[in-house]
Formats: C-alpha cells, sequence, structure tokens
C-alpha cells in the first residue's frame, strides 16, 4: 500500500518530548479509546496513534481478507508505521491483541522497543491442560454463533441484531468491542484472535516488560498476567491495578495513566 | 376542454405565480414541468440551505440568483471550518457570486477566521445567525468574535446567537463598541442552552441600552439571586425603560432552558424565592404597551403574580402568548370570580410551568377568560387532574388545538386523554407523558363540575349569554339534554357521543371495554417516555385511531444504569404503524444515559438499549428521521451500535436521516441499502460536539466517501 498506509490508518503523531510512545489499541475500538489517557503524556513525549486495519475509522476495502489472516501481517503494519516514522526506538503501549502484537514485532525488532507495556494481554485465550486461558471452547461457540449470525444478516440485507450482551458472561467482557466492527470483518478477526497462542514464543522476547491486568477482568484471568511473567524472556514486572473490566483507558484512565507513568522508562 | 392553460400566461405573472409558492416540494416539480417554469423558479427562489460538501463548493449552481436567506450551517462535512478547505478565498468568491442578493445568512463559525472569511462577501446583509456547537476557541479576548462580524455590517437589524457556542462575555462589548450597528438591531436572540450562567444584570442592562430599537428580545439569564449580579428587579426595569417597543420579550433561566424535566413528586416551590416584586412586574408591563409575546422563565419562585398577569391585559392590548415558568398564584379564583391571568381574554397561547397552587378550579378560570386559547402546555403541576383538564377542554372546544401535559403526577397517558376528550376531533397536536400506572381517582364516578354556578354572577364585564354559549353550543353536548334549559351538567356519562363506552378504568391494557378513539385532526403527536417503559400500551391508551397523524416526536429519558436488562424484547415502535400516515419521526434519545463500552458485571452496554429502542422502527414507512443515539458521558460520546445501523437499514422508504451523534463509516455504509435515500448527515448538535479528531467517526474522509457513495446512485423521482 505504500505511504498511503500512514493516512490509511489514520497515523497522528502528537506531543513533543525526545521519547517516544506508541499506543495501540484492542479490537473493535480505535486510537479515540486513547484520548483521556493522552494529555497525560503529550506533554514530554511525542506520542503516535494509529488505527488497526479493522478499526471503524479505516475504510473498510482496505481490510484485505487475504493479507490478514494472522497476526504476522498487523505486525507488519506497525513496523512499516515506525520505519516510515523513522523511529529508532520507542515505548510501546498495547491494549488486548495489541499487546500480542507489541509481542510479536518485539521479537522481529528487538532492538526498536526500549519497553513493551502489555495491558488486558493474554498470550492465549482458550484453556488448556494445565492452562487456564479463561475461555472455555463451548463459550468461544456461543460468541461465534452471535456473530456468525450477524454476518448471516447482514450479508442478506438484515439488521444484524447480536450485541455483546447475548454472549455468555464469562466473554463478555473481551467481545463486546469486538461488534463494533462490520459483521464479516468481526467473524474473520475473531477467528484469528481466538486461535492465537504465543505460550511457544514468549521466551524468545528479550525487551523488558510491564504487565498491567485489572484485578477484575472477567475474560483475562490474573493467572494469565503470571504465566506471561514467568515465560516472557525479558524482564517483565506485573502490576494489578484495582478495576473492573477489560478496558481501564475507558473505564478509569485517570488510574491506568498513573501506572503507565510509573512503568514508563524514565 | 380548455385549451389554454397556466403555461400562456405572460412570464411576469407566471413567475409571480411561481415565486409565490413557498413548499420546497412543490417548487422543486414546478421546476421539473420544462424548461421555462425550470428557469423561473430557480429565478425566484428566495430560501436556499446548501448541503453537499465542501470540496464540491465550486460546484455551487449559480441559477437561484434572487436567493435572499442562504443557510450554510449544513455543509459536509457538518462543522468542519470554512477555512479548512483547499482554496478558501475561492470559496469566499464562488459564494457571492452565486448568491448576489443574500440578506440573511445562516453560518456555521467554527473559529474567527470563518467570519473574516465570509462576512466581507456579503455588506449588506440584514440578518445573521451564527451556530457553533463546537466549544468556543480561545479568542484574545471576549467579544473579539462578534466585533468581526459587527463591524462589517452596517444594515444589521437581526442577530441570532441562540445555537451558537459563546461566553455571555462576548456579547455586551461587541455591542458597545459599534453603537450605531446595535441602535439599529430590532430583533436579538441570545436565548443560548450552552451559557453556563446566563446574562446577569449589568449585561441585561448595557445590552439594552445599547439596542434602544429593539422589538424582539430574548435572553438567558441569571435569575437565581444566590449568583452576584443576578437579574433582579432593577434588571427588568431596565429592559422596560431602555426596549419600549419590544413585541416579542423572552428572558429564561439557563437551568429552565435546558429542558431538564422536574419531579412530578415536587410541590412546586422552589427553597428561595425569586427577588423580583410584583411591584416591579407590574412597572415592567406598563412600559411595554406593543407586546406581542411575553415569556418569563424563571427558577425561584414569583409569588402572588396574579395582580402583575393582570395588568397584562390592560397595559399590553396586543398580548396574544404568555410564558410563565415558577411563577404562583397566576389565578386564585374565589366562587365564580376570574382573576390574575385569566383576565387576560386576548390569549392565544399559554404555557406555565411550575405553578404550585393551580388547580382544577384555576384551569377552569383560564378556560372561562383566556376564551380565545388555541395552545395550552402545562408541565409540573401536582394538584390538577382530569376533571379539571376536562372541563378546560371542554370550554374552550372552539379554540383550543394544542395541548401539551408534561411532568403532572395526576396526568398520565391514560388520563390525558381522556381528559382531552371533548377536544378529541379538533386537536392538532399533542404532548403526553408515557406513564402507564398513574395512581389517580378512579375514573368511573367521576362527576363533572356543576357549571351552573358560572352561570350569573360576577363575571367582569361579561355578559351571561355569552358564558352560556358556551356551555350549550350545539357542536357538543355532553349528556344529549338538548339546549332548551341554560342549565348543564357535564358528566362522565358518555352515551350519546361515543358507542359501547364502558369507562373502566382497569380496562385499558387489552383495549375492550373502551371503545375506539379517533383523533380526527392530530398531526403531530410529541411523548416522553421513562427508560426501561414500553411504547406498546399506546395503541390501547385512548390514542386508537389517528388517520392523519404525520409527525410524531418521541423522547427517552433517564439513566440506563440503574436498570436491569429489558424484560420484553422491543420498545414496541411497531405499534405505530396503526397510524397509517406517519411519514416523520424525531427519536430522540440523547438523554438516555448508559455505558458505552465500560458496563460494569451486571449491567448492559447501549448496543443494547439501542437494540431495545430501535426494534420494529423498519415497519413504519417513514420517509424522514431524526435520531439521537443513547449518551455515555464520561466519554462524551453519542455513537450509533451495530444492531441500531442495521435496524436503521431496514427503513426502506426513508429519504431522509440524520444522526444527531456520530457513527463509524462502515456503519454508515449500511445505509446505502436505502434505495431512496438521499440526504443523510451527522450533526453532533448538543453542547458541546466532541472535538478531536481522533473520534474516528468524524473524519472529513469518512463523510466525504459515505456521501461520494451516497450521490453516485440513482433518485428515482
Amino acid at each position: 500500500m505504500g505511504h498511503s498506509l500512514l493516512e490509511a490508518l489514520n497515523v497522528r503523531v502528537v506531543g513533543s518530548g525526545d521519547r517516544i510512545l506508541v499506543l495501540a489499541h484492542g479490537f473493535g475500538t480505535d486510537q479515540s479509546a486513547w484520548q483521556r489517557i493522552l494529555p497525560f503524556f503529550v506533554r514530554d513525549h511525542r506520542v503516535v496513534l494509529y488505527d488497526l486495519v479493522c478499526a471503524g475509522s479505516v475504510n473498510p476495502d482496505y481490510f484485505d481478507f487475504r493479507r490478514y489472516t494472522t497476526l504476522d501481517a498487523y505486525v507488519d503494519d506497525l513496523l512499516y508505521i515506525l520505519d516510515a516514522l523513522r523511529i529508532e526506538r520507542c515505548t510501546y503501549v498495547g491494549h488486548s491483541i495489541s499487546a500480542t502484537i507489541g509481542i510479536l514485532a518485539s521479537i522481529r525488532r528487538p532492538e526498536l522497543f526500549t519497553k513493551l507495556v502489555l495491558i488486558g494481554a493474554s498470550p492465549r485465550f482458550l484453556n488448556d491442560k494445565n492452562y487456564h486461558g479463561g475461555f472455555e471452547q463451548s463459550e468461544i461457540e456461543k460468541v461465534f454463533s452471535a456473530m456468525e449470525a450477524n454476518y448471516a444478516a447482514w450479508v442478506n440485507g438484515f439488521a444484524p441484531l447480536a450485541v455483546g450482551a447475548d454472549v455468555p458472561e464469562a466473554v463478555r467482557e473481551f467481545s463486546r468491542t469486538l461488534f463494533n466492527m462490520r459483521p464479516d470483518i468481526t467473524l474473520f478477526v475473531s477467528r484469528t484472535v481466538f486461535n492465537i497462542d504465543l505460550r511457544g514464543v514468549l521466551g524468545l522476547v528479550r525487551v523488558p516488560c510491564s504487565i498491567i491486568q485489572t484485578a477484575k477482568d472477567v475474560s483475562v484471568p490474573a493467572s494469565v498476567a503470571t504465566y506471561l511473567k514467568n515465560h516472557l524472556g525479558g524482564r517483565s514486572t506485573v502490576h494489578m491495578l484495582d478495576i473492573e473490566g477489560h478496558l481501564p483507558h475507558l473505564s478509569a484512565p485517570n488510574l491506568l495513566a498513573q501506572e503507565l507513568r510509573r512503568a514508563l522508562p524514565r | 376542454m380548455a385549451s389554454t392553460t397556466l403555461n400562456d400566461l405572460p412570464d411576469v405573472i407566471l413567475s409571480n405565480i411561481i415565486a409565490a409558492v413557498s413548499d420546497v416540494r412543490s417548487r422543486n416539480s414546478s421546476a421539473l414541468v420544462c424548461r421555462k417554469w425550470y428557469l423561473l423558479e430557480r429565478a425566484t427562489r428566495s430560501a436556499l440551505t446548501l448541503r453537499g460538501n465542501l470540496r464540491d463548493l465550486f460546484m455551487v449552481p449559480t441559477c437561484f440568483t434572487s436567493i435572499s436567506h442562504l443557510d450554510l450551517s449544513l455543509l459536509s462535512p457538518w462543522g468542519h471550518p470554512l477555512t479548512s478547505a483547499s482554496d478558501p478565498a475561492l470559496i469566499g468568491h464562488v459564494l457571492r457570486h452565486a448568491f448576489p442578493s443574500v440578506t440573511s445568512l445562516t453560518l456555521y463559525a467554527r473559529n474567527p477566521s470563518t467570519i473574516q472569511l465570509i462576512a466581507p462577501q456579503w455588506p449588506f446583509l440584514e440578518h445573521v445567525k451564527l451556530v457553533r456547537w463546537h466549544q468556543r476557541p480561545q479568542i484574545a479576548a471576549a467579544g473579539d468574535e462578534l466585533k468581526i462580524l459587527i463591524s462589517e455590517y452596517g444594515k444589521l437589524n437581526s442577530l441570532d446567537l441562540s445555537a451558537f457556542y459563546c461566553w455571555t462575555d462576548d456579547v455586551p462589548p461587541a455591542l458597545e463598541s459599534y453603537p450605531s450597528v446595535a441602535s439599529n438591531l430590532t430583533c436579538l436572540n441570545l436565548l443560548n442552552p450552552s451559557f453556563s450562567e446566563g446574562f446577569k444584570s449589568d449585561e441585561i442592562k448595557v445590552i439594552t441600552k445599547a439596542c434602544s430599537n429593539l422589538r424582539e428580545f430574548r435572553a438567558a439569564c441569571m435569575f437565581d439571586p444566590r449568583y452576584i449580579g443576578y437579574v433582579g428587579d432593577e434588571a427588568l426595569v431596565s429592559v422596560s425603560v431602555n426596549c419600549p417597543k419590544l413585541a416579542i420579550l423572552h428572558l429564561a433561566d439557563t437551568s429552565a432552558l435546558s429542558n431538564a424535566r422536574g419531579d412530578p413528586e415536587d410541590e412546586g416551590f422552589t427553597q428561595e424565592d425569586a427577588k423580583i416584586n410584583v411591584a416591579t412586574l407590574i412597572e415592567v408591563f406598563s412600559g411595554l404597551p406593543l407586546l406581542e409575546e411575553l415569556a418569563l422563565d424563571v427558577c425561584n419562585n414569583v409569588r402572588m403574580s396574579g395582580p402583575a398577569l393582570e395588568v397584562l391585559n390592560s397595559k399590553c392590548p396586543k398580548l396574544r402568548s404568555l410564558k410563565l415558568g415558577q411563577f404562583h398564584g397566576i389565578t386564585l379564583p374565589v366562587e365564580s370570580k376570574l382573576d390574575g391571568v385569566a383576565l387576560c381574554q386576548r390569549l392565544e397561547s399559554l404555557s406555565i410551568r411550575n405553578v404550585a397552587d393551580l388547580t382544577d378550579m384555576g384551569l377552569i378560570a383560564i378556560a372561562r377568560g383566556c376564551c380565545r386559547l388555541a395552545k395550552f402546555e402545562v408541565h409540573g403541576c401536582k394538584m390538577i387532574t382530569v376533571k379539571g383538564v376536562r372541563t378546560m377542554a371542554s370550554l374552550l372546544r372552539r379554540t383550543l388545538v394544542d395541548v401539551k401535559i408534561s411532568c403532572c403526577k395526576n396526568l398520565g397517558a391514560v388520563q390525558s386523554l381522556k381528559a382531552l376528550e371533548p377536544i378529541q376531533d379538533r386537536i392538532e397536536s399533542l404532548h403526553i407523558d408515557c406513564i402507564w400506572d398513574c395512581t389517580t381517582e378512579d375514573l368511573e364516578d367521576l362527576d363533572g363540575f356543576d357549571l351552573n354556578s358560572f352561570d350569573q354572577g360576577e363575571v367582569s364585564g361579561r355578559p351571561v349569554e355569552h358564558t352560556a354559549k358556551h356551555f350549550t353550543g350545539s357542536d357538543y353536548d355532553y349528556d344529549g339534554m338538548g339546549s332548551a334549559s341554560k342549565k348543564c351538567r357535564y358528566s362522565y356519562d358518555l352515551n350519546s357521543s361515543y358507542t359501547g363506552v364502558d369507562v373502566n378504568s382497569d380496562g385499558y391494557e387489552n383495549g375492550n371495554g373502551y371503545g375506539e378513539r379517533t383523533w380526527e385532526k392530530l398531526r403531530y403527536l410529541s411523548l416522553w417516555v421513562a427508560v426501561g417503559q414500553l411504547l406498546t400500551p399506546l395503541a390501547s391508551s385512548g390514542l386508537e385511531n389517528c388517520p392523519n397523524l404525520e409527525e410524531i416526536r418521541i423522547k427517552i429519558e433517564g439513566d440506563c444504569r440503574e436498570l436491569p436488562k429489558p424484560a420484553v424484547r422491543e420498545f414496541g415502535l411497531s405499534t405505530l404503524v396503526n397510524y397509517p400516515k406517519l411519514s416523520k419521526m424525531h427519536l430522540d434519545c440523547g438523554d438516555t444515559i448508559g455505558y458505552a463500552h465500560t458496563a460494569p458485571s451486571g449491567q448492559m452496554d447501549l448496543s443494547l438499549w439501542e437494540r431495545f429502542y430501535l426494534i420494529g422502527v423498519g415497519h413504519l414507512s417513514l420517509t424522514e428521521l431524526d435520531y439521537w443515539p443513547p449518551q455515555d458521558r464520561d466519554v462524551n460520546q453519542r455513537s450509533l451500535s451495530l444492531p441500531a445501523a442495521g435496524l436503521l437499514q431496514e427503513c426502506f422508504s426513508l429519504r431522509k436521516l440524520f444522526i444527531h451523534g456520530t457513527a463509524h463509516e462502515h456503519f454508515m455504509m449500511f445505509l446505502l441499502r436505502i434505495h431512496d435515500l438521499r440526504d443523510v448527515q451527522l450533526r453532533e448538535d448538543y453542547y458541546p460536539a466532541p472535538e478531536n479528531d481522533m473520534s474516528t467517526e468524524m473524519r472529513a474522509d469518512s463523510c466525504s466517501r459515505f456521501e461520494a457513495a451516497l450521490n453516485r446512485r440513482q433518485i428515482s423521482d
């Protein structure tokens, strides 16, 4: 896509300072999710914001179903942006799926990141033997059937009616924002998301990580944070926030901003 | 068959005829007849609202040479500054060239440079309305923006800032700097809900002193005596002294402007009284002999206001319209003597809010005294009941066509409709609250008021025959007792007029035993619904048949966060299928508050609520829809969710859709499925409009892409 990727993904750089901060949102939201966090950092950082290709703000024509089959394509986009902006080192803050993207990016280009801040991150969502990811297969299936119903309706010209509240409680918090995307993109992207399994490559990460987790995130159990800390290759610390929900940057921005400050390199 | 047609008339006459046509659709049709008619229509059109994208402005048509009123506030992308276009200077010239005769302009002035750009194009403007819902930008000093505007226009006589987000401090300095323009102003509208505090006493004095020729003055004031500089007796007197030519005066406290609904349980008296004396009011009214419309909407009690209102009748002979908020004692009838506002016999429109001591007898007094009343609005009066309103309606049967009853404890939906039975076949515009479980007296054993005692007695200045005519008029006769006898008892025995009536207070839900009621002339219906309540009971509440209902407004208000998931799947918009001519709807969920994405466990996101409210909207054959999505106050977000977009796209007959909030581009794209949709806009017309263009939905590009797609389609008619 060339230079137009910066435009297509609504890349913005705001603020001033020596250090560079990249804020990456999770699926179903867009960069406006950071709007209440931003004021805390623009005075002493140059902040890079962009939208994932599946975000509501991006022209859906740009979503290439053949390209975005795995997270690698999203990682490509991120690295392209950083290179195009001639960024050599930055701190990367990623929420949910963007945390995963950040982990993968740091494996490919470790010198690019001074630190990774991972908010609501998980290497794998589905439960496994000896691993508690937080989601049961049956629960995920409910999410998919809601999405499939939406997709079928949409394709046939009817109203896609399933909303975040229609899926089981356990999955609800995590998947609610997925229903903000266009039904075909939602279905497609969800398959990508629920198939992720990064457990094998966590050890390849060399970059230091701050793992920020809300105490009451129904979709990402506290044990996942510990798992990450134990398996990430670089130095990592866990910070639990006494907040409810999967979107602390929306529900408790002040608390999160303080925590971010502490996590950022001085 | 006639061989001469309209087309054979000489052009001069034909153009006058076409010029007189004001309805836009009719004009568009006439332009399609033939080329000559097209040219004549275009040449004689006098008002135009420009829609279309800023980028395409160079394509503006030049055939509308007679346009005198031009509205530029709705250009796309909505709310973007004109100066953000690639060549602003060109825009100015293009507009001036296309519309040389503009004397009245409405402009979205996002920032001062917009005003600087546009103002010089039409130096002879007489009327300007500035619109801004986005926050006031940081300007050098208060009033600078307005000074730019006023300095350009020597001939300005009307200025409307009612939708312009600015500070009260901005206005007086601008008017003081240009005294000759200020004294030319005949019309000034400062009734703006965005002010946090409203104009203070000094400011009112300065403004009225500068603009001594005002005929219309509307302003949001600070009446609350707890604030320094509040508007009290002095300021009010200064208004009448400085502007004696006033025909329209509307002063409202900003809290009243925000349309906040009170608590129906509230007694109606506020903690503190206003610092406004009745004597002052008398002085003010005496000084405004040309007054035709008066509105005083304050936030603290004005007690015993009756005598002042009587003065209105004697000193303001042209007064037709009166609106009062928090005035008490407006009429305290003793026996059959009329007093207070009931003496204002020439009133055609009366609107009252929070009159704590208003009783049924007061209503009847008003009905007897203000015998020409065509429009009546009552809000927040706890003591009035069905009896009073019903008697009032029957007394005013000849004239009353527009009624609004809201926030009155004893008058829920069913009760209000029952009370308005006497004018059921005449009423054209109606507002009721959809409160379904109003506890009130059993409607079965209501006796009417015995109005015989009013036949005789001291009704000042009114002959007895005149009053009798109201009671025994041949067009309405409650119990068929004939007009032979002057005495007439109103009772709820309705056998003569309606068939199968069984006034069974619990038979409403299922409709039987009540009889279908027809509201022949009702064209406009407005409803207020608390969040969580349903619309479905409406059909059997008394509004069964409304054969001519064209337009409906539904406002849903409340905090979703306190409610459980709705027990029923749908709110009930499908109920409105009963009204065959319904084509326009305003669905306002803007004051429904909830969580967009951050609902804690056990609570529901707004997407669920939107789905609940919108299911069924596709069954109605609407051609125009204005929709306000619910809001998440924490993040100042009012945005369309997936099911909302999907449900809106099912309105197959829609031609115009305005969403008062934001929406993702891909949701907007759903709407392209609506075949005849031709005019869509996202208008964030609430204070404050979201500023940052991080918020995806308002990016200029998204907007342009959508509109390009919309405009590419073939339009069938």
